[in-house]
């Protein structure tokens, strides 16, 4: 049945595997990247350092029993290879030793269990947060609205902003979401796990910053053809900044300057862009405040706000940056006293990357997949999902970035 | 235990068998004379008919048509199941437009209830009858059931054009589609029963069905009883338990 | 081929000239199939040792298929900004390439398994309802084709194969590529339905005298838990489907959130059917991996009522973790302390296999074939994957984990490492007895190292990714997110890709193996492997009857009882063996069975499958589609049931050798 080379070269093979396998295993929880932005296992903030604290210890206990279960195995396959033996004792079982192998994981588990309902609990628990922040998930990008409140601060107006959220460091801050189409998910891993944002549903996810910065998140649950390009951030600053922060955004609205590029720009964007883009104080020729797709939506258009594009970093869902490379490490690498003055600077004309943002504006469907073909959306009632191909001339082009770097 | 070549070495543990010892087992004939015949040379021989699965050839003493249809009947519950939770789920979803309370007639939907029920009776009767092999009775009573059966589905179409009528459409609301979805699957196993009916009374009348004719009857009656249980728990919980 | 008649003291012979007999038609439909040879006595066949045979190598094509969308993904994520598949292409590949390796590999694999051995295994000559079976195998070939047509009409599904709504809906997408799929799996449903309550018929039913449940090869038992399974998750999956259905088709509001409807019945539906669902994946590996290690250890398996209870459990408990997948939707905490506990109390009898298998091992006198190597494979693999799922039942670590790649990591590794491994284990050791050649143990090594190498290679990484904030279904992914250092996520992405080429090339070696032995190999003895269960008192290929006679069982192991004696005395046990597999045929041999009657083919299984497709294309295309193929059904069914599932003799016309009569038929496959 077998021939005895081919036997001890399986063996010989199986040792060497054996051997390669661990080295892998080694170099696998050796090599890792250094502050992945995403990472699960850097918690910034009490709620995933409560995560943290429960799954190190069962990432441990797995990583154990993995390799119990690896040394016996790779015993057994040394020990018990055929080398001429006789027809081997035909033991149907031992049902102590069964009975006392089942109770083993059993009672391991039940040691995983109960902490693990606890920290569900403590989880849970939002009643001690201090500021409310909803935000609106929609194909592809993060609506992030503030309502008026006492908390945060004190909010003394409606604050729309889109896929950069700015809070206050050591603040608990209850994120309240929903979305306006199909099942996204928030998640910024150092600061909490995902909460799901389910259309018709309002569901809560409590965050805290220890220490200011930059986090970096993304939508986890699969939204359609843009779904990689679903990206938000959560900026936490110290209080003073916050507080310099809010007051820019609640600031009124100034008109570009008469006979400016800008101006030629706000006309251009009125007719353009104000179908979808809210920009809070923009009035039409009678001098009515226009406001974007207001059947539809209560704060923001069809597509971000963009009153205040230009105190964000990122645009487009998150997906492109507003910042040049040589500014971006400025603002995003800044160490944790400095990053929210940093922030607050805003993106300035010589920071602004217009390659990007031209791009876009040029063709914004060919920059990221969206469905922007009005004639195909008859079942949406012609809703846009994403910015059509507006056809504008560079000269057009240039009113419009002229316009929206004074959005700040 | 010592003249034969079969042994059953070292076992550290009572023989995990339900309780049938070797010495009985070894011997041959006394398990497989239960089962199959043997020839006269003492050779077991299939007399042919174990692909038909006949009841006494069979372990479990069921036909394999007879634990197949329940089995199919099991997997059955668990799809009305899914749709009567959706049911469950949506019966109180009907926006602005017409709800259950303006809607059902109960009075109407009790008298095609008691059709359908009548008929697992009668169903029942046209089983006894075959059992019997009383030819005669058995058509009289299955062509019964299929009768009282189209009448249910009769007052179902009625019902479902009244309540279109009234306003409640498929696309109408949530409650629409799921009531309406929850019933259709319902009357579309009701009128299968029908057609397997009159197939069956067919077949009988040529002398076209193969095994056991009283079995296939029963057969066809567990599915026909099952589809009335059905109704009777749609019935309950759809229109007599208000929303 | 209906009637094998012998004269009672005549040994069976093989060879003798084939006839063909001319049945007059059965009802005045159709003429009986009966030829022997070629395409029609597949297509037409009832033999369940045809049916596995079919199931295995479209499942085997559809592997490849699956092998390819798998590997444009990897292709498009080797780098960052790949540019090798639209976002659109690369949703409708990752869509696909689950759906058909799931529906289309794995299942029917494991279906080609339990069609041609468990009938073996109990000593039955074919299953409970034969042409039931070939109308399985043909609704499920013609629903994966089906599938898969999407692909030229329009663009395959893509919405990821658990189809979550709203995003499955008509607005959100509005090609008909759900839709293929919806009525595609609906269809491929009612073949497994059929096939669950045809096994469990088959297995309950019609065991062999003497073989009670305790005396069962185990892979019957996981068979039989699985086919339960089946049994009771595919209608909670077709009636998500059809919701899903009439609410792209036909203006049903299941879905719509504006009309007040609450998105996550999908997912309850979806995964009340979808936990149960990995377990009719796994189980079948499970039972062939059990069969494998105690014929080459020597010992039988440790434990086997533990085994077997466990694998039950398995089943029943199955039933009650499927919100583990939902733990990040909004459940609230005692509805998710509940699953996170269920899944771990899970947890306990998949590891107590783990030990009865290791135990097996222990002790023996262990012989390393290819199939013993995938058997080991599969002990290893599968454990790194159960315990990567163990932490994600930890609920509050799984909302970090979950959606991102560290559950890609893990269910790769049950799935490919558990099931998959289990399946080419039993491809390695039950080949010599399906098609009578051994496969090449030299390329069989060389495949099964591969197949470690590369599946560690790709999926190995993806834990690192996950844990690190790599969220699954990502057409690209951006320097910014990967983090600094030698290992950051560009580099793991770039292993997990060159890992798919290792891996690709593991599976093409096993077709080479398939190439080689057909054209070179010799044939193999009837018991190459000194086995211990039913199947092997067989030749190889078994006759297309089975058995010379249902065999009698006496034990557990029943065939290796026949082949040893323990000769020790006392405590002392010392095997020696008395006869070889081929002398306990020959004894079968000697007191063949006279009559054997045979189900005979039948045109209707592969007519009522035809009905299913069309009347699916009707709802896309036209109505009048559906009212063709529905016409087609209703005579299908008729057909069969008019159509006695054995062929009188009287429908066979003498032969044209003018033979005796036309009972003396003797046609050999």
């Amino acid at each position: 049945m077998s021939s005895p080379t081919s036997r001890t070269t399986v063996g010989r093979v199986n040792r060497r595997a054996r051997l390669a396998l661990l080295a892998v295993l080694a170099a696998g929880v050796a090599g890792c990247a250094k502050d992945a932005p995403q990472d699960t296992w850097q918690p910034a903030g009490p709620n995933a350092q409560k995560i943290q604290n429960l799954q190190y210890p069962v990432f441990i206990i797995a990583g154990v029993v993995g390799l119990i279960v690896f040394a016996v195995v790779g015993y057994v396959v040394w020990r018990y290879k055929d080398r001429g033996q006789a027809i081997p004792e035909q033991t149907h079982g031992k049902p102590a030793l069964e009975i006392g192998l089942t109770i083993l994981p059993a009672l391991i588990l039940i040691g995983v269990a109960i902490p693990t309902v606890g920290t569900l609990m403590a989880l849970n628990k939002t009643s001690d947060t201090q500021c409310v922040i909803n935000v609106t998930g929609q194909q592809w990008w993060w609506e992030v609205d503030y309502p008026v409140q006492e908390g945060c601060g004190g909010v003394s107006g409606v604050i729309v902003t889109s896929g950069q959220m700015v809070i206050p460091v050591g603040t608990p801050v209850l994120v309240r979401g929903t979305s306006r189409d199909v099942i996204h998910s928030w998640w910024i891993p150092r600061l909490n796990g995902k909460r799901d944002m389910v259309p018709g549903r309002v569901q809560t996810n409590r965050i805290q910053a220890d220490e200011p910065g930059i986090y970096s998140g993304q939508c986890t649950e699969f939204c359609g053809l843009s779904h990689a390009n679903m990206r938000m951030e959560v900026i936490a600053m110290f209080p003073d900044d916050f507080e310099a922060w809010k007051a820019n955004q609640l600031e009124a609205y100034t008109s570009p300057e008469p006979d400016t590029l800008a101006a030629e720009g706000e006309a251009l964007f009125v007719s353009q862009c104000s179908r979808c883009h809210q920009v809070n104080g923009l009035e039409d020729a009678d001098g009515n405040p226009i406001v974007s797709r207001p059947d539809l939506y209560e704060y923001a258009g069809a597509a971000p706000n963009l009153t205040n594009l230009m105190t964000r970093n990122t645009f487009a869902g998150s997906s492109f940056n507003l910042l040049i490379p040589q500014c971006y490490p400025q603002v995003w690498d800044a160490p944790s006293d400095t990053v929210g003055q940093e922030y607050l600077k805003g993106v300035t004309p010589e920071c602004l990357n217009s390659v990007e943002l031209r791009e876009w504006l040029r063709n914004a469907p060919a920059k990221k997949p969206m469905y922007a073909d009005p004639t195909k959306l008859e079942p949406t009632d012609g809703l846009y999902r994403g910015m059509p191909f507006l056809g504008l001339s560079e000269d057009q082009i240039d009113q419009l970035v002229a316009y929206l770097l004074e959005r700040k | 235990m010592s003249d034969t070549t079969i042994t059953d070495p070292g076992v550290s543990e009572p023989d995990p068998d339900d309780g049938a010892t070797l010495d009985e087992a070894t011997d041959g004939t006394t398990l497989v004379d239960e089962v199959i015949p043997t020839a006269t040379d003492g050779s077991r021989s299939d007399d042919g008919l174990d692909h038909l699965g006949l009841a006494h050839h069979t372990s479990t003493g069921l036909s394999n048509t007879k634990l197949g249809m329940w089995l199919f009947l099991g997997s059955e519950c668990l799809m009305f199941g899914g749709l009567i939770a959706t049911y469950m789920l949506y019966r109180n979803r009907q926006g602005d437009a017409i709800g259950p309370d303006q809607l059902w007639d109960i009075p109407f939907t009790s008298a095609s209830s008691f059709c359908l029920l009548m008929s697992s009776l009668t169903m029942v009767l046209a089983v006894s009858a075959a059992k019997r092999h009383d030819d005669r009775n058995t058509r009289l009573w299955l062509i019964t059931t299929a009768s009282l059966g189209g009448l249910f589905v009769a007052g179902q179409v009625y019902e479902f054009t009244t309540f279109y009528r009234e306003g409640l459409g498929y696309t109408t609301s949530l409650f629409g589609s799921s009531f309406y979805t929850l019933t259709g699957f319902h009357g579309v196993h009701v009128s299968v029963g029908i057609m397997m009916l009159m197939a069956l009374m067919f077949m009988l009348s040529r002398n076209k069905v193969a095994g056991d004719k009283a079995e296939t009857v029963e057969m066809i009656g567990l599915y026909w009883h099952f589809v009335d249980i059905v109704w009777i728990i749609i019935f309950t919980l759809v229109y007599l338990i208000p929303a | 081929m209906a009637i094998i008649e012998r004269p009672v003291d005549a040994p069976a012979t093989d060879g003798g000239p084939a006839v063909v007999a001319t049945p007059s038609s059965s009802f005045g439909y159709l003429r009986r199939p009966v030829q022997t040879k070629g395409w029609r006595s597949w297509a037409f066949s009832v033999d369940h040792k045809k049916i596995g045979i079919m199931y295995g190598v479209t499942a085997m094509v559809f592997f490849i298929v699956g092998g390819l969308e798998a590997s444009l993904i990897r292709a498009q994520l080797a780098r960052p900004e790949g540019h090798i598949l639209s976002a659109d292409k690369y949703n409708q590949m990752f869509t696909m390439h689950a759906t058909t390796m799931v529906f289309l590999f794995v299942m029917p694999m494991a279906a080609a398994f339990a069609n041609y051995m468990i009938p073996l295994q109990i000593g039955a000559r074919d299953v409970a309802f034969p042409r039931l079976n070939a109308f399985s195998f043909w609704t499920f070939l013609f629903g994966g084709i089906f599938i898969n047509t999407s692909w030229f009409l329009g663009g395959g599904a893509d919405g990821g194969w658990f189809m979550y709504a709203p995003n499955s809906t008509t607005p959100f997408s509005p090609s008909d590529g759900v839709n293929f799929w919806t009525l595609g799996l609906l269809i491929t449903g009612v073949a497994s339905l059929a096939g669950a309550v045809n096994l469990i018929v088959t297995v309950l039913n019609m065991r062999a005298p003497g073989m009670t449940m305790m005396r069962m090869p185990i892979f019957t038992w996981m068979g039989l838990v699985t086919q339960f399974l089946l049994l009771f998750a595919m209608p909670v999956i077709t009636v998500a489907l059809f919701l899903l259905l009439f609410q792209r088709n036909y203006g049903a509001t299941f879905f719509s959130v504006q009309d007040g409807a609450d998105p996550l019945l999908w997912q309850h539906l979806f995964w009340i059917f979808g936990h149960p669902e990995v377990y009719i994946i796994v189980l079948p590996a499970f039972g062939i991996v059990s069969e494998v290690l105690p014929v080459f250890s020597r010992k039988p398996l440790f434990g086997y009522p533990f085994v077997v209870f466990s694998g039950a459990a398995i089943g029943f408990l199955g039933w009650g973790v499927w919100a583990h997948h939902m733990f990040a939707s909004g459940l609230g905490p005692i509805s998710v302390s509940v699953f996170a506990v269920a899944t771990m109390a899970i947890a306990i009898p998949t590891g107590v296999k783990i030990i009865n298998w290791t135990l097996t091992m222990w002790g023996g006198k262990l012989y390393f074939s290819t199939a013993m190597l995938f058997a080991i494979g599969l002990i290893i693999e599968f454990t790194i994957g159960g315990l990567s799922g163990v932490t994600h039942s930890v609920a509050p670590s799984d909302t970090q984990q979950t959606d991102t790649y560290y559950i890609v990591a893990h269910f790769h590794y049950v799935i490919f490492g558990g099931g998959v491994l289990g399946l080419f284990a039993g491809m390695y050791y039950w080949w010599p007895k399906v098609f009578g050649k051994l496969l090449s143990e030299t390329i069989g090594k060389w495949n099964f190292w591969f197949m470690i190498v590369g599946m560690n290679m790709t999926f190995g990484p993806m834990h690192i990714l996950g844990l690190q904030g790599q969220p699954r279904r990502m057409y690209i992914w951006t320097e910014q997110r990967a983090g600094e250092g030698f290992f950051n996520l560009a580099f793991w992405n770039l292993v997990s890709s060159i890992g798919t080429v290792v891996l690709v090339t593991g599976v093409f070696l096993f077709l080479v193996n398939v190439w080689h032995t057909t054209r070179k190999a010799p044939p193999a003895p009837a018991d190459p492997w000194d086995a211990r269960s039913l199947e092997w008192i067989t030749s190889s290929p078994p006759k297309e009857y089975n058995f010379e006679r249902t065999p009698t069982v006496h034990a557990l192991d029943e065939f290796f009882h026949r082949k040893y004696e323990d000769v020790g005395t006392g405590d002392q046990h010392e095997y020696k063996k008395v006869a070889t597999g081929e002398d306990v045929i020959a004894e079968e041999v000697a007191h063949a069975d006279a009559h054997i009657h045979l189900p005979s083919p039948s045109y209707w299984p592969i007519m009522l499958a035809l009905a299913l497709p069309i009347m699916a294309y009707g709802v896309i295309y036209h109505t009048l589609l559906i009212v063709a193929g529905a016409a087609l059904l209703i005579g299908s069914v008729f057909g069969w049931a008019l159509e006695p599932s054995t062929a009188p003799e009287s429908d066979f016309d003498p032969p044209s050798d003018g033979g005796e009569t036309s009972k003396e038929l003797a046609v050999h496959v």
